[in-house]
């Protein structure tokens, strides 16, 4: 009994001078990253810098869109004077209403010029929930506008419940077609010889063999075609998920699909 | 009596485990009333503790106990088969002494298991429905195999010696078979939570085996496997110790002597691969995601690495110490006394080198007469090139030592001797001076090339000391004995000092169990299930060293209680106190039951074999 | 190195070594005392500039553990030990210097409190997070930069253009002089001419462990973001360094980069490689 109280109180002992050394090294506590805390009961004011905040992080929105002259408008419409122009670009629709179809549903109505392909930011990747997207509103009302959006404004988009998408469905057959919408490359590339921030990929199967666009999508800046800018490609990609998340089948529908054209 | 000299002891543990149970209940209890804060279904707390640190506890006790039960089974096959081949009763024997402890273990891993199970089911409900959507089928074997588990562990306890030979070693091998497959399927659900696989941007499953075989799902099978049986054998040895510092008889301090010797030499043995899984978990993790990477290594869990350096080099310096120990038992060890103090300073050293951060903790006076919180001179050894050779070198180092300890008693006989030894001798310069020559090398290389240079520092460590085991093996056969190993001749503090490496590989499984856990942060599943609870943050070292240290301690509480249990098994019958009759039914006469000046059996003390030069010998034999 | 210490300590164990195997038996306790004192000194005077005490602390515990598993390792040696012990407190003979051990022990102590209280006030030793985890990405004026793959868009160009090169290098000379060496020093070692008032001390770009060990995506994030996107961990924070991505234009700060390893002679670390 004697030796089995004695190392018991080894272990104590030999347990505490661990605990000793663990309190030697500097204590830092880490506190997880504050929650952009989004109540029903904001403010418009409240809510502009909470949507711009979306809009430069979460929201993935600068990827593709430019704040009046702080960037080059490349891909899509600079946004700067938006919450000015948006009553005016659709007859008949407010400004919320056009701001809240252009999120929910951006390709009803495409800005003359541009090429259709900014996806619903409502379903994922993006995935902004409904109030995410009233206080990105107010943002852009902000921005050459004056808001008027409260949380409880009513949009008729609300309410649709994120579904998974097609691409990433277990048993349907990846089709090209769709993983060539899903990760996005519709925005820069067209098939139909238009000009985009990325060259056209019209008849892109009759000029390149399979070896060929297979590197040029997995490494987009290794061939770069004259006039564009290196590094576009591989970030768009990147933010899109596509080199994390496409299956070696997506990737041969997408094959498929190109060497179609 | 026996019985009665135990009773307090026994009456003891049955309060610490009442009161255990009744803590839970209370707890339990307290879970039933509504305590969650409204609209907020997702977490309820732990009275007292809260809920993380009581999952925390919980979860690395049944870790360590499922950790042993199947690390046991592993080496007593091997035992066992040597046994078996060999035709070496003892060997039998000592298989035997360890499966002993497996049934109160196996018991004790289940109720823990149980316990978290039901912890994460009333503590953390949004998560472990979400665990359980994703790996729906899983627990289905999960739970078959735990029949199984549960079938063949009794049928090899309770059939030792029942059986033929073959069968119980089948028993045996199949138990070891479904233990590690258990240990996978539950791998597959906690990797799953560091790096998640298998599901789309919402979380939704999209194939259940991708969420098995995650990332880092392998490489914790490995790691987990190998590490298993160093903190196996430990406890072994620890075991061992035990039984050796209460014996009554010469005979029972030899054959705990000899126990407490084989689990350290497992436990060693096991120990040094498993720096390697442990590069290959950390080029996983960073493959899986960079920032998960870089905030295990770079961020405020470096200095998690600091203390792991001094668990570590402490594990060497005790492994060692036991050793040099033990050579006094050996009869013409004496030879070997005045390398020791060579031995140790090249541990301390390397020891030294590898605890030494990076980054150091100095007052601004210090800072500005450094200038910068770098210091120019030991900057050199903050860095991987230097840490590497540390830990190659101690490696090498406790090789030595061992070395030393096998020939302690022999004295070649083979005409090549001194050329043998020259060359033995040769191979350790020249790998040591390679080893320390590419550490030097990796100052002025790219960080790449740096990276690739730890693999031929290994590859020659692993060289040297298989070439050198192989010379020494022909070097000293039909070697001249100067004496035998007297098994039992050892002071107690070498006891003890297994004890320390018990301890200390407990603590350092609790600290890296912490160190997987805590690198996800403020996530339940790394990026996609967010702790929104009120232990979302991540707590200071010297906290995480408390409840580790308290885990420890309320790990070796229960151990006790399986060693006194497991001693059970060969105690005698109980009878009233009165003289008790000669016929007392005991299978053997138990030591304790003697009186101490009975005269012992002496010839089984000494000479008790080392398992792998059995093996050896048996496979000469046999070509 | 203080070379002069050094071998004094050296030169002083081997008259030890000399008169101790020669005139007096010096068992193996006095052995650990001195080899112990030795270290000690060597650590705490031999090293210039001279290490903090933290870690002297933690050399001196490891120093200790291994001398005590020395002592034990031998049952003689121990035993002997623990008997001149138990007569240096025992025996009659030794009654004097006993006497002056029991004065002398709480004597030190008391100096030792004496003195850490007359030391002038202090901030607390801290560790800092040298390189903390950067974030995923970041953004630049209006632009997401991921760090894990944005490379110096002009890193190229030493290789196709040496010419443009040479330029951008120019560039970020002008840039470092007018911007960054008011802290980081002239000669990159963190030495300007405000160093002294600030803690911590810029960074010294010369050391090898700063600049060399990172990837130029992280250096743009640290000028860019400066102190204030420091993460949480890195706190107790109380860097000084601005946020330049006010000041400067992305080619600028990838200029300055530029500059920085040209000027140390280092090369950026590769991405895509594990720590």
């Amino acid at each position: 009994m004697k030796h089995a109280l004695q190392i018991f109180g080894f272990t104590i002992l030999v347990s505490a001078f661990y605990w000793y050394v663990s309190l030697w090294v500097p204590q830092k506590r880490t506190d997880p990253p504050e929650d952009i805390v989004i109540s029903a009961s904001l403010t418009t004011d409240e809510m502009i810098p909470i949507g711009e905040e979306i809009v430069a992080g979460k929201g993935t929105c600068l990827t593709c869109h430019t704040m009046g002259e702080s960037g080059t408008g490349l891909r899509f419409p600079d946004l700067g004077n938006i919450g000015a122009i948006a009553s005016e670009r659709v007859a008949g629709q407010s400004d919320v209403d056009y701001l809240a179809e252009s999120m929910y549903d951006p390709n009803a109505y495409v800005v003359e010029g541009f090429v259709a392909g900014m996806p619903n930011v409502s379903r994922p990747p993006v995935a902004l929930t409904d109030q995410e997207i009233l206080t990105v509103i107010a943002y852009l009302q902000s921005l050459g506008g004056t808001p008027t959006v409260t949380m409880d404004t009513p949009l008729q988009w609300q309410g649709q419940a994120p579904a998974p998408t097609a691409a990433t469905a277990p048993d349907a057959p990846p089709d090209g077609a769709t993983v060539f919408t899903t990760y996005a490359c519709n925005t820069c590339h067209s098939l139909d010889g238009a000009a985009g921030a990325g060259p056209t990929l019209q008849g892109i199967g009759s000029r390149q063999t399979r070896e060929e666009v297979t590197a040029s999508i997995r490494e987009p800046d290794a061939i770069l075609v004259e006039g564009f800018a290196p590094g576009v490609m591989a970030a768009t990609l990147n933010a899109f998920g596509f080199y994390d998340n496409v299956t070696d089948a997506e990737f041969e529908a997408l094959l498929d699909y190109l060497m179609e054209q | 009596m026996t019985i009665n000299r135990r009773s307090p002891v026994l009456r003891a543990a049955c309060i610490a485990f009442l009161a255990f149970i009744v803590l839970i209940l209370t707890g339990e209890v307290a879970f039933g009333a509504p305590q969650e804060a409204p609209g907020d279904g997702d977490y309820r707390t732990m009275p007292f503790v809260g809920s993380r640190v009581f999952m925390w506890v919980v979860a690395e006790l049944h870790l360590m106990f499922a950790a042993f039960v199947l690390a046991v089974p592993m080496f007593a096959l091997v035992i066992e088969y040597i046994g078996y081949k060999t035709g070496d009763k003892r060997f039998d024997e000592l298989a035997y002494d360890f499966t002993k402890l497996l049934s109160v273990s196996f018991s004790f891993t289940a109720t823990l298991g149980a316990l978290l199970t039901f912890g994460l089911i009333i503590l953390y409900p949004a998560l472990t429905d979400y665990l359980v959507k994703i790996f729906s089928w899983t627990f289905l074997p999960y739970v078959l195999l735990f029949f199984f588990e549960a079938i063949f562990l009794y049928s090899y306890y309770y059939g030792w010696g029942k059986f033929s030979p073959r069968v119980h070693l089948f028993l045996g091998l199949m138990l070891n078979i479904v233990g590690t497959a258990i240990m996978f399927i539950a791998n597959a659900w906690l990797t799953f939570m560091n790096t998640p696989n298998g599901i789309d941007e919402l979380g939704n499953l999209t194939s259940v085996w991708d969420a098995i075989n995650n990332y880092i799902w392998m490489p914790i099978n490995i790691h987990r496997l190998i590490a298993n049986v160093a903190f196996g054998g430990a406890i072994g040895a620890a075991y061992g110790a035990y039984k050796f510092l209460g014996a009554k008889t010469d005979q029972e301090r030899a054959h705990y002597d000899w126990m407490g010797y084989i689990g350290n030499f497992i436990a060693i043995c096991a120990l040094l691969p498993l720096p390697f899984a442990g590069y290959w978990l950390g080029v996983e993790i960073y493959a899986y995601d960079q920032s998960l990477g870089i905030t295990l290594m770079g961020g405020t869990f470096s200095w998690l690495f600091i203390i792991q350096a001094v668990l570590i080099g402490n594990l060497f310096l005790a492994a060692n110490y036991y050793l040099w120990l033990s050579m006094g038992r050996i009869a013409g060890a004496e030879r070997y006394r005045r390398f020791i103090k060579y031995l140790l300073a090249l541990i301390t050293i390397c020891f030294i080198v590898w605890a030494t951060p990076h980054s150091l903790v100095a007052t601004v006076e210090e800072a500005r007469a450094m200038g910068g919180s770098h210091h120019p001179i030991l900057n050199v050894l903050g860095v991987m090139s230097a840490k590497n050779t540390a830990v190659n070198l101690l490696i090498l180092t406790t090789y030595v030592s061992f070395l030393l300890y096998r020939r302690a008693n022999k004295e070649a006989t083979v005409s090549w001797a001194k050329m043998g030894n020259l060359i033995q001798f040769s191979i350790f310069a020249v790998v040591v001076i390679f080893v320390v020559f590419l550490g030097v090398y990796g100052y002025f290389v790219d960080a790449q090339t740096r990276i690739g240079l730890s693999q031929p520092q290994v590859m020659s460590v692993l060289f040297a000391m298989v070439a050198v085991t192989v010379i020494d093996i022909f070097l000293f056969k039909n070697a001249r004995k100067r004496g035998e190993i007297a098994w039992g001749k050892i002071p107690g503090r070498a006891q003890y000092a297994l004890f320390f490496l018990a301890i200390t590989f407990t603590w350092l499984m609790g600290l890296m169990g912490y160190v997987r856990a805590g690198m996800r942060q403020h996530w339940h599943v790394y990026g996609v299930i967010r702790d929104t609870s009120v232990d979302a943050y991540t707590p200071t070292l010297g906290f995480a060293g408390l409840v580790v240290s308290v885990t420890v301690i309320i790990f070796f509480l229960f151990l006790a209680i399986v060693f006194f249990l497991s001693g059970l098994s060969g105690k005698k019958n109980w009878a009233p106190k009165s003289p008790p009759p000669p016929e007392a039914t005991t299978t053997e006469p138990l030591p304790d039951a003697e009186p101490a000046t009975e005269p012992e059996k002496e010839p089984e003390v000494a000479g008790l074999p080392n398992p792998l030069a059995s093996l050896l010998r048996f496979i000469r034999k046999k070509s | 190195m203080n070379i002069f210490v050094l071998l004094a300590i050296i030169a002083a164990l081997v008259a030890i070594q000399v008169v101790g195997t020669r005139f007096v038996k010096l068992n193996r306790l006095a052995w650990m005392a001195i080899w112990w004192i030795a270290l000690y000194l060597a650590l705490s005077f031999g090293i210039d500039p001279p290490l903090p005490t933290t870690i002297i602390a933690l050399f001196m515990a490891i120093v200790t553990l291994a001398l005590l598993a020395y002592l034990s390792a031998d049952s003689e040696e121990l035993e002997t030990a623990k008997n001149t012990i138990v007569s240096f407190m025992t025996e009659r003979k030794y009654m004097v210097p006993l006497l002056i051990a029991v004065v002398a022990i709480p004597l030190l102590v008391a100096f030792k409190v004496y003195s850490d209280m007359t030391q002038p006030p202090q901030p607390p030793a801290s560790g800092r997070t040298i390189h903390p985890p950067p974030p995923a990405s970041i953004n630049f004026e209006g632009n997401t930069i991921n760090l894990a793959t944005a490379n110096n868009p002009y890193r190229d160009l030493e290789e196709s253009d040496p010419e443009a090169f040479a330029q951008h290098n120019a560039n970020g000379r002008r840039i470092y002089f007018e911007n960054c060496f008011y802290c980081h020093g002239d000669n990159m070692e963190g030495s300007g001419m405000f160093a002294h008032g600030y803690d911590p001390l810029p960074a010294n770009f010369n050391d090898p462990t700063t600049i060399s060990q990172l990837q130029e995506s992280y250096l743009f994030w640290r000028i860019a973001k400066g102190a204030p996107g420091l993460p949480g961990e890195s706190t107790p924070w109380a860097s000084a360094m601005p946020a330049w991505e006010n000041f400067l234009t992305e080619e600028e700060i990838w200029d300055v980069i530029i500059f920085l390893y040209e000027f140390t002679g280092y090369e950026p670390r590769a991405q895509g490689m594990p720590h």
